[in-house]
């Protein structure tokens, strides 16, 4: 039940990766040549602390953002050569993201915030009500098919996120501080949850968290200081941190 | 298709989400339309009440002269009374009437003054159809027969001659052999007209100018009028072939000045077309640009989602096409309902001495054609959706990253 890093299928790969911002005549290195490989099945925190650079390193895997040098190939596909609407092709393929916050579109009903995606993809509206449904039911909110984002609950909110995220079994889900904004149980329950889903269907998770919680459920565990990796440690040493 | 189901939903229910803004903005694009529409009815009404006021003093559809008479409006550019072939070509359905005329410069004078202006010898029964000058009598009557001897004068020439009805004018005309003929009349009635008019023209029955003039039964001019729906250029050109060695010209060319009023309220209704866009694509922009501004987030998450920047273009675009839609659909039914109110008529008779200086009757008819109310309407909105590309195209090219750090 332990996979091999190092030979398992790298579904992200990040090599000498920087990002630099000018803040006026100040270079700030947000990422800073950094190598990464995130494999199938991972289920990793990514922690450190403010202004470290994980929401930056998270955005440029995700193709919302592209590095100022280094490559990133996401499921063996290079994001530096593609074009605004290819990257969008992409991570509508093989990226699911859950946020912080306003994950959701506000018009639209849960359901109906999970249907997009698949709508997105073409898929037909019979097939599409059934698989939104059947994710809505993965994350326990059956019955709350036809609420708005505005009348559900924090946690509620991040698990329709998370059930949207996996709906159209993308390569890896990206996770910027999911918990950060739920009370303790719903945070518990919200991480419980992904580690459930990541065991159940395999999907790939990379998780920008600074929650102690989040980083004790993790298979593994990196940790970045001024856009660099400190620490990467997998399988039972995250179990002794636990 | 699937397409528009994908972003139909969400356009329409972003609309609602701020109805502040959104009513504004149907407010902005359903007041210009309006005004817009209602403008260019009154307009259209002014401009034909002043060309019908133009063509109903003298002028008719058209008329019908000896070659030269326009150049040098003389007794000798006279033309016999019209042959058969004329006579039917005249004589149609689209011609709703036509009169002979002696039209010739002549010279008045009274006890105090000699004055300059143009004796008309008319047939009065039959010009009562073409031209409005019988039915404006001010004070005493209009000629009666075809003989008559008496004059009818403008009121205001009346006035710098100090004569008035029922006391005698003379006037003097070239006639047929070259020699001045002058004759005496007793002043019948006085019309009344704008001053131009008024100054311009004195009216006999056409026998008596014959005889005056000594040109037995020629004429000057034919004037005929087209039945209301008849196209003005194929009955001049029939005329034309019917009326061969003779002059016939449609009003644009007689009156020119009609033509150019004319012309120019039509280019003035689209001058305020513009002008009222303009306002109300400054009310658009600012308003849409807000509500991207305020959603930035989402426009940002839509992109994290998969969603292709043309796409979030599409949905912006089709809100904004939606809105105006709306707008203008407020707008036609507020201006068609307006000017089917006032299609009896408004009664300018409180600026009238402004109005008949400019040419127009008193009383304006707004009326639109359907197809130009329609074509405007659809120019506004068509305009307005190209105005909301600039909203939309920020929406769409909002960098994802920088849409998102709104979140945190
Ligand atoms: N758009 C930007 N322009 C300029 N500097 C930026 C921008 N985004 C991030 N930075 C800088 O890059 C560095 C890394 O920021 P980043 O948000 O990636 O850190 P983080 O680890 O996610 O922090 P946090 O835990 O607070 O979310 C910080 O110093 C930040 O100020
Ligand atoms: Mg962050």
């Amino acid at each position: 039940m332990q996979p091999d890093t190092s030979d398992a299928h790298a579904i992200v790969t990040c090599r000498g990766v920087s990002k630099i911002y000018a803040h006026g005549a100040v270079e700030v290195r947000a990422v800073d040549g950094l190598d990464l490989d995130v494999a199938a099945g991972d289920f990793a925190a990514l922690s450190g602390p403010s202004g470290s650079g994980k929401t930056t390193l998270l955005n440029m895997i995700g193709g919302l953002d592209r590095p100022t040098s280094g490559t990133v190939t996401v499921d063996g596909e290079d994001l530096s050569g593609l074009s605004a609407a290819h990257l969008a092709e992409l991570r509508l393929h093989k990226i699911g993201f859950v946020f912080q916050a306003y994950n959701l579109i506000p018009v639209l009903s849960a359901l109906e915030n999970i249907e997009f995606v698949l709508q997105l993809l073409g898929i037909d509206a019979k097939e599409r009500h059934d698989r939104a449904a059947a994710a809505l039911a993965d994350v326990g909110l059956t019955g709350m098919e036809e609420r708005r984002p505005s009348h559900l609950s924090g946690g509620q909110q991040q698990r329709v996120a998370v059930a949207r995220a996996l709906v159209a079994r993308p390569a890896i889900v990206l996770a910027d501080e999911p918990t950060a904004n739920l009370d303790s149980k719903s945070a518990d329950d919200l991480v419980s949850l992904m580690a459930e889903l990541n065991a159940r269907s395999g999907t790939t998770f990379l998780i920008g968290t600074h929650d102690a919680r989040v980083i004790a459920r993790a298979r593994r565990h990196i940790e970045m200081i001024d856009g660099k990796i400190t620490s990467d440690t997998t399988g039972d040493l995250a179990d002794v941190v636990q | 298709m699937e397409t528009f189901k994908l972003i139909v939903p969400l356009a329409w229910r972003s609309l609602w989400r701020n109805p502040r803004r959104t009513a504004i903005t149907l407010v902005v694009v359903a007041v210009g339309l309006y005004s817009i529409l209602v403008f260019a009815a009154l307009l259209d009404a002014w401009a034909q009440s002043s060309r019908d006021a133009q063509l109903n003093l003298l002028t008719g559809s058209g008329q019908i002269h000896a070659k030269g008479y326009l150049d040098d409006p003389v007794v000798d550019r006279r033309m016999p009374p019209p042959g058969a072939k004329l006579r039917a070509a005249l004589d149609v359905p689209q011609v709703r009437e036509w009169v002979e005329r002696v039209r010739v410069p002549a010279v008045v004078q009274s006890e105090y003054k000699t004055l300059p202006l143009t004796l008309l010898g008319v047939k009065p029964q039959a010009e009562r159809a073409i031209s409005f000058l019988p039915s404006q009598i001010a004070e005493g009557s209009y000629l009666i027969g075809n003989a008559d001897p008496g004059i009818v004068l403008g009121r205001h020439l009346a006035q710098r001659l100090k004569t008035r009805v029922g006391k005698r004018v003379i006037l003097m005309a070239q006639n047929a052999d070259g020699s001045l003929a002058q004759r005496a009349f007793q002043v019948k009635g006085l019309f009344a007209s704008n001053q131009t008019a008024e100054d311009s023209y004195a009216f006999t029955g056409i026998e008596t100018a014959q005889k005056m003039l000594g040109i037995g039964n020629g004429i000057s001019e034919i004037s005929f009028r087209l039945a209301s729906g008849a196209a003005l250029a194929p009955e001049i050109a029939r005329l034309r072939a019917a009326a061969a060695g003779l002059d016939v010209k449609p009003w644009k060319l007689l009156a020119p000045l009609a033509a150019a009023v004319d012309s120019f309220m039509t280019a003035f209704v689209y001058i305020w077309l513009w002008v009222m866009f303009v306002f109300m694509a400054i009310g658009i922009v600012n308003t849409q640009l807000m509500a991207v501004f305020e959603r930035v987030r989402e426009f940002g998450l839509l992109q994290a989602l998969g969603m292709r920047p043309s796409l979030i273009l599409a949905q912006v675009l089709l809100e904004s096409a939606l809105l105006i839609g709306v707008g203008v659909v407020f707008g036609m039914i507020a201006s068609g309902a307006t000017i089917f109110a006032l299609r009896g008529g408004v009664d300018l008779g409180f600026l009238a001495r402004g109005a008949e200086f400019i040419g127009a009757g008193h009383v304006l008819y707004p009326h639109l054609a359907l197809s130009e109310f329609f074509e405007m309407s659809f120019l506004v909105w068509v305009l307005g959706v190209v105005i909301a590309l600039w909203p939309a195209r920020k929406a769409a090219h909002s960098r994802p990253v920088e849409a998102m750090s709104h979140a945190t």
